[in-house]
């Protein structure tokens, strides 16, 4: 290896293998060190490579911007029934009331996904919620059979049918 | 309808057993208990943590009177848990009719429980009505349809916080949905005697589950009991979570009997040496630590499954693991004891009682 100069050894650049390499670079990678020696020519086109790599600050500024919509459009949201604000709970845990669900569902929904792979609830409704969901369904057949009466103009049925839907919403306004 | 008439004094208890320690049931001699609980809450009302006084109590009564009207089981009874002291809640704690969290939480809560211990009634604990039962053996099918029948009983007088996304809505995100916690507790010395019971933990975990120690989330994991509980209550109905556990639990035990079978073929003597030592240890010690006792237990109970030791029955067995816990210990002397003094104490109730044992044998 011929000297330079300085006595320091010359080396040729390991990339192109015909300019002195003067970019001497450190890589770690895990626990294996590799020393690199290139041209200035090489290590430019190496080095934007390199800097495709986010630094720390960049990788926390994704990340805080990832973060930062759920916490700005969150943070100021309180639940108006148990007075709880997104944030508090977000730092304990804790719902303060059933309504929570509602008030933070936009926040709620990813946590949810991410506790238990799922946001649907499959299981057992209870009889009173269940009397609800069939009462709907029922109310929403019997608007389907009133458009379709008034559609074929059997005003004697629509008459019938419109009588039984307030009966049946009529006894909504009790239980909400 | 009321609740039993006479107050219930702890120290009644302390003289009988709840059903689930038996040692009946399927698979009784790897698998102690099946146990379901349901989270609950009342509609418009705050859960606990943004409860005040007044609403706290005005919910402990409405739970308490709505449980009394729902004529669960004739011989239902009630305690405050506000006005026990902590050695009789500690009590409780030990033999799984309260958690941890309810003994020592503050302000208006209370417990229900019939004579049988199998159903218990948690009032204003995390959430405002925590519903379980316990069963003897893996008869976790059969802890289902007792408490959806205790539940449906309930659910006609209490207007549950519900909703058609979430499903039961709980204090705790973690449990929403079903609100259902379903887990098995189990014995496995041979497991851990093999180095074996890691790669169980391993793939139940794959499986959406969590193992745990005796009495739940974040306690240590002594004389080699287990509990493999679900981890995920939304998004999965009550009976496809009751079906995962359900198809997980044979396997472990066939692995389990494996292990005691790989261990009496390869190392006879010294496993016998080491069960019969256990028993000796119990039967002539004059002080013996909780942790020691677990460990003693543990080895005894195996030798008992496996034909070693014939002279003890399993119900004696179980009862002692909780019996000789310091909170029952203390309710049986009824004083406060030191560590001290509950060492001495418990190494002669473990004498009296194998030696009862063994004059009834014969």
């Amino acid at each position: 290896m011929p000297e330079s100069a300085w006595g320091d050894k010359i080396m040729k650049c390991e990339s192109c293998n015909k300019k002195h390499a003067t970019v001497h670079l450190t890589e770690i990678v895990g626990a294996v060190k590799k020393e690199r020696h290139l041209c200035e020519e090489c290590a430019q086109s190496i080095n934007t490579q390199l800097t495709k790599i986010p630094s720390p600050t960049e990788i926390l500024t994704s990340l805080i911007n990832q973060v930062a919509p759920e916490i700005s459009e969150m943070s100021k949201i309180v639940c108006p029934v148990c007075g709880l604000s997104y944030l508090e709970f977000r730092s304990h845990g804790r719902l303060g009331c059933p309504m929570d669900y509602t008030i933070f569902r936009k926040g709620l929904i990813p946590l949810l996904e991410k506790m238990h792979g799922s946001t649907q609830h499959v299981g057992k409704v209870p009889s009173r919620a269940g009397r609800e969901i069939i009462r709907k369904n029922e109310l929403m057949q019997l608007r389907n059979e009133l458009n379709k009466a008034v559609e074929k103009e059997d005003y004697e049925k629509a008459a019938e049918l419109r009588d039984r839907i307030y009966e049946l919403s009529g006894d909504t306004s009790e239980d909400q | 309808m009321s609740f039993q008439a006479t107050p219930v004094k702890i120290s009644d208890l302390a003289d009988n057993t709840g059903e689930w320690l038996r040692g009946t049931g399927p698979e009784s001699d790897i698998v102690i208990s099946s146990r379901i609980r349901l989270a609950r809450n009342v509609a418009r009302f705050p859960f606990l943590s943004r409860a005040n006084v007044k609403q706290k109590k005005e919910l402990e009564e409405v739970v308490r009177d709505k449980i009394r009207e729902a004529e669960i089981t004739s011989d239902l009874r009630y305690i405050n848990l506000a006005e026990i002291n902590p050695v009789d809640r500690l009590f409780l704690v030990e033999r799984h009719l309260i958690s941890r969290e309810h003994a020592g939480g503050e302000g208006e809560r209370g417990v229900a429980f019939g004579r049988s211990e199998t159903i218990s009634l948690m009032v204003n604990e995390e959430d405002h009505l925590r519903i379980q039962v316990i069963r003897s053996g893996f008869e976790l099918r059969e802890a289902w349809k007792t408490i959806d029948e205790v539940d449906n009983k309930l659910e006609k007088k209490l207007n549950y916080a519900y909703s058609s996304r979430f499903g039961y809505l709980t204090a705790c995100p973690t449990n929403v949905g079903t609100g259902m916690r379903a887990s098995v507790m189990l014995h496995l010395p041979a497991l851990g005697m093999t180095h074996h019971i890691e790669k169980v933990f391993n793939a139940v975990m794959k499986l959406g589950l969590v193992v745990r120690g005796l009495y739940g989330e974040g306690t240590q994991v002594s004389g080699d009991l287990y509990q493999i509980s679900n981890q995920f209550t939304l998004g999965k109905s009550e009976k496809e979570i009751i079906e995962i556990i359900e198809s997980v639990i044979p396997r472990i035990t066939s692995y389990e009997r494996m292990a005691r079978k790989a261990l009496i073929s390869e190392n006879k003597e010294q496993l016998e040496d080491r069960v019969w030592r256990s028993y000796g240890m119990l039967k002539v010690a004059r002080m013996i630590s909780s942790e020691e006792i677990m460990h003693l237990l543990s080895q005894v109970r195996m030798g008992v499954n496996l034909g070693i030791i014939n002279d003890i029955e399993m119900k004696t067995l179980n009862e002692l693991f909780i019996f000789t816990l310091p909170g029952h210990l203390q309710k049986l002397e009824g004083r406060e004891l030191t560590s001290l003094q509950r060492n001495i104490i418990r190494a002669a109730y473990v004498r009296k009682r194998l030696e009862k044992a063994e004059s009834l044998k014969g």
